[in-house]
């Protein structure tokens, strides 16, 4: 017997159990042959992002398709919510959004006006039901919504639930609309699921298979689901090809539709989230307001986007270059006129403005501090983490704040040297906290001063034996930095095959961050770069799973 | 002072001025130049109550202008008693209760509109103030006449404040009286905002004999932070306005911007006139170290428009809530009016006025916002023609006569309206 493993279809009536079943470990399941008709094993579920599933929508119903929902909250491991959403369930509550949004959306990909744009036929009657091209529009927007075609389970439980739903209103478009419902509320859409078949050219391995190769491309690059010509590649077997990944490659990456995807990575990676929740104390800092948070969000996204996706400059520049863009209430917070009667407009900061890059505009400075001062430990736990991809551990539970806490000290360099002498917290606190105290020139909303309480602040730092002074010092460091370009070109491979490299692909990292340096540093070309490499579809059975030696050994 | 500590004094100087000057390539004439937003006007109206708003206080020994009794009034004007409360009963179910409020300006004679017509109604009166103490400045540069200012400056022209200051809608703690909150609240909220520049010609911003200050429209609303305050240093835009403009010829003594010399200059009103028409017109803003900037501007205002905006406010309202009756306020300001321009009649005209002004700092850019204004210059060349006159309104509303009419009342108000419902 051939020992598979299959996802069920799943219709909404089943239970919220298997959702989380599915997400939170792979379903295995003795079974038949699989929804594209070959055997396959499960080896990576994902779960949609907010924009992957927005862009989705778009993407294969229109721009105009109206989602007004809330989304579960992502969650970040070892710095990338895309290795979070490997191992993300669904609450109830999350369902239940997902549930609403497939109706609502459904009702409006089948509402009247649209019918003419997304039916590829026309019902033979609107009061009964026309199996034929119910079957005609399912297949077709299923194998958009499931990024691989139907398999005849999949697709006969939405027939029966269009023909049902048709029965019962006596409304042709009706019955077609819970189907709809049904394929956008079902696990296979709300979740990237990948698969690997065993590999006909060596039948000890597991290779990717062609759709979960053009998802992964395709959430990579466009940050969305495969258009219909990948899907065809997929669906031919060119993409197993050298040549066919090629082709998709450069199309994909050519696209102006790249900036989509390597935002979503730049954003992810950057950790450019969690605007929506900061909290600033309006006696400290009576400027900020929620449009200064969304703002800042936005420079940060646009310098970055700019500069690496735009002008593909140096990735390292993002330490250094005062490029940026401002708005009104951007620029009254960097105390600048707005020479501009755009919303936004570009901007170079200039040096006596003493900013350096991306971790010295608003965005990074006042997400990093406390609501109502900075905190050089935090910006520079975030620094390490975020561009050096080293994490710094928890504070032990019994660690003493009240050396920093009842401090009179007028700054914070003195308060932290109060709390340093604590033997037990010096071990991360002088890893931490120079890059922060070079910041300490910005205030917790990121705004540029020289005093703190009276006292002039001294922003100089060092860093194991590293000298630097301010933001441009620390930018320059970080521009220096070898670890900064490797910590990115792991980052770039995590994102996209949904796990960080091991220790098994040393060798292949290290070959990668050379040609990184070589191509000059450029962003987009590291997308092209990995994505044409087989060890970006390395298929890793995941833990729990049947080993690959019974999965492959039954022919 | 310590040498250390001296330096930082200095530094954290040269911070500030970094912070609220601008300092940039400036063109021909001026070596310096500052900007503001307007946060907050309103007439100067100094405020000595013992007890609150409505109680006696040097300024208005008793208290402020009392609230109305309207039946005496109409039945003073004519009607009868019955005929007067029945007017004055909102609950009275059989006709609309703003067509009983539109019949009150008909209480002239002849039942004439008092609102269009007050001199066809006897001055009912009007509290004045009766202090010594005023804010706003020396218009006609006599030391001899006027008020004496909170500091002790005499000379003080500020008649406006004497005529009005005991009507409740003017009196009150700074930014405390209803009627500076109101419009401010609108002012802050979108509906104008004014801004102004100063260039200088010297080497010293406190001290400089050639200074010019602008005070111009923008179309760029100001934005309030989390403390619910206008937020400081943001840019706003110039907007020529074809009226709304004042450039003063100044100087600065210590960081105070003096008038060297008065001119004609229209500004935006925060009240119903809307248009602040100010001759002889004279400027005193203090430079703060904080950066902000805070004083007058003041000058002769004609006296018939700031009735006329009262009355075009819809006049049963007004004279309701604020409990004073318009004619009562025409007559006054007619009384006190202390200016008219040379050529005109010797009728006064005009009556001293100032304008008490808070603003912050504030990025003010050419009205292609492609750079600092750097200049005081005029704009009002550039500036698109003034709309057509139109009727005033009230919201959505228009006014005719003081009044807002439902043309689809059952009943009008008017000289011959039938008061009394038939029985």
């Amino acid at each position: 017997m051939i020992k598979v493993a299959r996802l069920f279809v799943m219709t909404t009536s089943i239970g919220l159990g298997l959702y989380a079943a599915l997400a939170s470990d792979v379903v295995l399941a003795n079974g038949s042959a699989d929804a594209v008709g070959n055997t396959s094993v499960v080896v990576a579920v994902r779960r949609l992002t907010e924009p992957q599933y927005r862009r989705s929508i778009a993407d294969i119903f229109g721009d105009d398709i109206q989602i007004n929902g809330r989304f579960e909250p992502e969650r970040r491991e070892l710095g990338l919510q895309a290795l979070g959403s490997a191992t993300l369930s669904l609450t109830a509550a999350g369902f239940e959004q997902y549930f609403n949004l497939s109706h609502d959306i459904a009702r409006q990909v089948l509402d009247e006006p649209r019918r003419a744009v997304v039916m590829p036929c026309q019902p033979s009657a609107l009061s009964a039901f026309d199996q034929a091209c119910a079957a005609n529009f399912i297949s077709m927007v299923g194998e958009r919504l499931f990024r691989r075609p139907l398999s005849a389970a999949e697709m006969n439980a939405r027939l029966q639930t269009a023909a049902s739903g048709t029965q019962h209103s006596g409304d042709f478009y009706t019955g077609l609309q819970l189907a709809l419902s049904s394929l956008l509320a079902a696990p296979e859409f709300l979740f990237r699921i990948e698969r690997a078949e065993v590999d006909p050219d060596n039948g000890d391995n597991l290779r990717l298979d062609a759709y979960s190769r053009a998802s992964r491309l395709s959430f990579l690059f466009w940050n969305s689901a495969p258009d219909a010509e990948l899907l065809a590649s997929a669906a031919s077997g060119d993409l197993l090809t050298e040549q066919g990944l090629q082709t998709q490659i450069t199309r994909l990456s050519s696209s102006p539709r790249v900036q989509d995807g390597i935002q979503a990575f730049l954003v992810d990676m950057m950790q450019i989230d969690g605007f929506d929740s900061m909290v600033k104390d309006a006696t400290i800092y009576p400027k900020f307001n929620q449009l200064v948070a969304d703002s800042a969000e936005q420079q940060m996204i646009r310098t970055l986007v700019d500069l690496l996706v735009v002008k593909e400059r140096d990735y390292r520049e993002i330490f250094t270059s005062n490029d940026t863009f401002l708005n009104r209430p951007l620029a009254a917070i960097y105390q600048v006129p707005f020479a501009s009667s755009e919303e936004w407009a570009p901007y170079t900061f200039p040096d006596s403005a003493e900013r350096s890059g991306i971790f010295s505009q608003v965005g990074f400075l006042s997400l990093y501090a406390h609501p109502g001062t900075s905190s050089p430990t935090v910006r520079g736990i975030k620094l390490h983490e975020i561009f050096l991809c080293e994490h710094t551990p928890e504070p032990p539970a019994d660690v003493d704040f009240s050396a920093v806490v009842d401090s009179d000290a007028a700054t914070s360099r003195e308060r932290l040297l109060d709390h340093m002498s604590n033997p037990g917290c010096i071990v991360c606190h002088q890893r931490s906290d120079p890059p922060g105290l070079a910041l300490e020139h910005f205030d917790g909303l990121g705004q540029l001063r020289k005093f703190e309480n009276g006292q002039l602040i001294d922003v100089s730092a060092d860093l194991f034996g590293n000298k630097f002074v301010g933001a441009q010092g620390l930018g320059q460091f970080l521009y220096n930095d070898p670890r900064a370009s490797s910590c990115l070109v792991r980052n770039v491979y995590a994102y996209g095959a949904a796990r960080m490299p091991g220790s098994a692909e040393r060798s292949y990292i290290t070959a990668q961050i050379e040609q990184f340096a070589d191509n000059g540093y450029r962003v987009p070309a590291l997308f092209r770069q990995i994505a044409q490499t087989p060890e970006f579809f390395k298929v890793v059975i995941p833990q729990g799973a049947p080993d690959h030696a019974n999965t492959a050994s039954v022919q | 002072m310590k040498n250390g500590q001296y330096v930082i004094d200095t530094l954290r100087h040269a911070i500030l001025a970094a912070a609220t000057s601008v300092i940039l390539p400036l063109a021909a004439h001026a070596e310096w130049q500052r900007s503001y937003v307007i946060e907050w006007n309103e007439p100067a109206m100094f405020f000595a109550g013992e007890s609150g708003i409505e109680g006696p206080g040097s300024d208005c020994p008793m208290g402020v202008n009392p609230e109305q009794n309207w039946v005496d009034v109409l039945v003073r004007a004519g009607y009868t008693q019955e005929e007067a409360e029945w007017l004055r009963n909102p609950a009275n179910p059989t006709r609309n209760p703003s067509h009983g409020q539109n019949q009150m300006a008909f209480r002239g004679e002849g039942r004439a509109n008092v609102y269009v017509n007050p001199e066809s109604y006897p001055d009912p009166g009007l509290y004045a103030m009766t202090g010594s103490v005023a804010e706003g400045l020396n218009l006609d540069g006599n030391t001899d006449t006027g008020f004496v200012s909170p500091t002790g400056e005499p000379g003080i022209d500020n008649t406006f404040y004497k005529t009005l200051g005991c009507w409740k809608t003017y009196r009150g703690p700074e930014r405390l009286s209803s009627g500076a909150m109101q419009f401010n609240d609108g002012m802050r909220n979108g509906s104008w905002t004014m801004v102004i520049v100063v260039s200088g010609e010297g080497n010293d911003p406190d001290n400089d004999n050639e200074v010019m200050v602008g005070f111009y429209m923008s179309q760029d609303n100001m934005v309030k932070g989390g403390d619910g305050n206008i937020s400081p240093h943001y840019t706003y835009r110039i907007q020529p306005h074809a009226k709304y403009e004042g450039l003063f010829p100044a100087r600065t003594v210590n960081g105070v911007i003096e008038s060297r010399e008065p001119v004609t200059a229209t500004l935006r009103d925060p009240g119903y006139t809307r248009d602040l028409e100010l001759l002889q017109a004279q400027v005193k803003l203090e430079m703060k170290d904080d950066g902000t900037l805070r004083g007058y501007v003041g000058g002769y205002r004609p006296w018939l428009p700031v009735y006329q905006g009262w009355v075009n406010a819809r006049g049963p309202v007004i004279e309701s809530l604020t409990w004073v009756e318009l004619p009562a306020v025409y007559y006054a300001l007619q009384r006190d009016a202390d200016y008219h321009p040379e050529g005109s009649s010797d009728e006064n005209t005009h009556i001293s006025y100032a304008l008490r002004i808070d603003a912050l700092p504030a990025f003010v850019m050419t009205p292609d916002a492609s750079e600092v204004a750097t200049q005081v210059v005029s704009y009002k060349d550039q500036a698109p023609p003034l709309p057509a006159p139109t009727a005033p309104m009230i919201g959505r509303s228009r006014v005719v006569d003081g009044l807002v009419i439902d043309p689809n009342a059952a009943q009008q108000a008017g000289p011959n309206a039938v008061i009394l419902p038939a029985r």
